[in-house]
């Protein structure tokens, strides 16, 4: 028993007819399923995970839930309102964030032989500031500029700064460099030739990365305004504050269904855009 | 064929640039307009200034007690935290897309099914994790256990969306080759379905598990465990070199996992 155990851990050593000792390869899966096994106690134990708890205590949650799928219909425009707020926020968040994106990617990618201290450098800062959620910059900026609009956009424009530039930089990267090379020789400027020779090949890719992002970032509303920078959120979290649980249960149906459509359309024109 | 090609030929057949610089013009004006409309900016006040400065000293000089110390409100203990969190909820959130995917994947079952789980998924998605993390709260209590159920929820979502794409991608041929061979379905799923899928599904848990842990600030909000509840205290209580420690500990565990991630998912992609 002990025997058979010990073979799925260590492996077998086998000798053939001629004497010579073989050894079978080493299969590495029996300590990772271990290792795995290992840390899901661990977090568990570290999380006090208690099913049995939750499913006992389940009706607790219900009347908020049951609140909720009763809307109050009253509230509808202030809802709008907030939406409308949410939305545009996201638009101009986005639309800054991806124009200043676009002319740093080429910056930063590594085949036009820019400055290479200040590619590295630029790209590890990027990659910290990439590692902070929306909501970070949303409560450091409501603090330092005011609670407001501007602050959500600012920091919307941010998050989507940093992810944006990295995907495209990384798009510039696999791009055919022959068109630049024939522009180049016939003495175009090193802008000219990015524009003309660069540009169409990642533009369909620009857009979705675009698209991509503004759906985040209406995802990520609800958040943004809930430490009060502006938009449906701070709505949300007033509503919640108040136990107007009907209220709340409006502005959450518009928001799924202003995120429904969006990412229903941004997905079929994205599809559009890669396959051309 | 007699025609020379001319300079100025090919010159006039350059595209026409202005429908383009007409959109821009408009894309511009239309910018403008909603940016006036957002923003009700007037300058940054005295306050403002002095607190930006204090907040940026602050941060680059983060607090060591709290970044080194064991104790339970300090960085270490609320970093395993986190990650605990994120770990068990991408796990869950796993177990429960699964069947889900595998129910809304047009190849294996209908249309009509596959509709109805799309939508049930885009409901899913569309509701603020936020308002997730409050009911759980409402039904297990604060504290972390309330954070895996809600990050179950949240990445679940997205997790059968990814995993949808892989199961539709599957390669029929190979079942068809077993089927030819004389295997019993279970042999079928074992040896033709799980090896094109289990690469594809890790990568995606793994992908998942990278988003669970930089969005994990989010149950601060709600009282629902991690590192996020501390977080926003110190930044609303303007300690600053508390909130740098933090900032400093969540940064280093989403580039270390960032990079563990990468590793082990172009490993699952190539074989290497």
């Amino acid at each position: 028993m002990l025997k058979d155990l010990l073979h799925v851990f260590v492996p077998d050593t086998h000798t053939l007819s001629n004497g010579k000792k073989v050894k079978e390869k080493f299969n590495n899966t029996p300590y990772i399923i271990i290792f795995l096994i290992l840390l899901i106690v661990v977090c568990a134990v570290f999380t006090d995970v208690d099913f049995i708890k939750f499913f006992k205590r389940f009706t607790k949650g219900w009347t908020f839930v049951v609140r909720m799928l009763h809307p109050q219909w009253s509230y509808w425009d202030t809802a709008k309102q907030a939406m409308i707020d949410t939305i545009i926020i996201s638009l101009v968040g986005t639309a800054f964030g991806s124009l200043i994106a676009l002319p740093m990617s080429f910056y930063l990618s590594s085949n036009f032989k820019l400055n290479k201290a200040y590619l590295a450098v630029h790209r590890s800062f990027l990659s910290i500031f990439r590692t902070l959620p929306t909501l970070v910059y949303a409560l450091l900026l409501s603090l330092v500029i005011g609670y407001g609009t501007t602050a959500g956009t600012l920091a919307t424009a941010i998050f989507t700064y940093t992810v944006a530039v990295k995907m495209l930089y990384e798009n510039i990267e696999t791009v055919n460099m022959g068109a630049y090379e024939a522009l180049e020789s016939t003495g175009a400027s090193r802008a000219k030739c990015m524009i003309k020779a660069i540009f169409p090949q990642i533009k369909a890719f620009y857009l979705s990365t675009v698209l991509y992002c503004f759906e985040m970032n209406i995802r990520s509303a609800a958040i943004l305004g809930y430490v009060g920078a502006g938009g449906i959120g701070v709505r949300l979290n007033d509503t919640i504050g108040n136990m107007d649980y009907e209220k709340t249960g409006l502005l959450v149906l518009v928001l799924i269904i202003v995120v429904v459509i969006v990412e229903t359309t941004s997905r079929e024109i994205r599809k559009k855009l890669v396959n051309g | 064929m007699s025609e020379k090609l001319t300079v100025k030929k090919q010159y006039e057949k350059y595209p026409n640039s202005l429908p383009f610089f007409i959109a821009l013009f408009i894309g511009i004006v239309v910018l403008y307009l909603l940016t006036d409309y957002i923003c009700t900016f007037k300058g940054m006040s005295e306050m403002g200034w002095v607190l930006a400065k204090n907040a940026i000293n602050g941060i680059l000089h983060p607090n060591v007690d709290k970044l080194f110390s064991l104790d339970e409100s300090c960085v270490p203990y609320l970093l395993a935290e986190t990650f605990s969190i994120a770990f068990l909820g991408t796990l869950v959130g796993a177990i429960l897309a699964l069947p889900f995917a595998f129910f809304s994947s047009r190849n294996i079952t209908n249309n009509v099914c596959a509709y109805t789980g799309l939508t049930i998924i885009s409901i899913l998605r569309g509701f603020p994790t936020v308002l997730y993390g409050i009911i759980f709260v409402k039904i297990v209590g604060t504290g972390p256990f309330a954070g895996v159920l809600t990050m179950s929820i949240s990445s679940m979502g997205m997790l059968t969306k990814l995993l949808i794409e892989a199961i539709e991608d599957v390669d029929k041929g190979v079942i068809e080759a077993l089927d030819a061979s004389g295997c019993t379905t279970f042999q079928k799923v074992r040896y033709g379905i799980i090896p094109q899928l289990s690469s594809n599904i890790l990568s995606t848990i793994i992908y998942r598990l990278d988003i669970n842990v930089k969005n994990a600030t989010v149950l601060g909000l709600c009282a629902a465990g991690g590192i996020g509840a501390e977080l926003i205290f110190s930044i609303g209580g303007r300690r600053w070199n508390d909130c740098g420690a933090y900032l400093l500990g969540l940064v280093i565990l989403v580039l270390v996992l960032e990079f563990v991630s990468t590793k082990i998912r172009r490993k699952l992609a190539t074989g290497e």
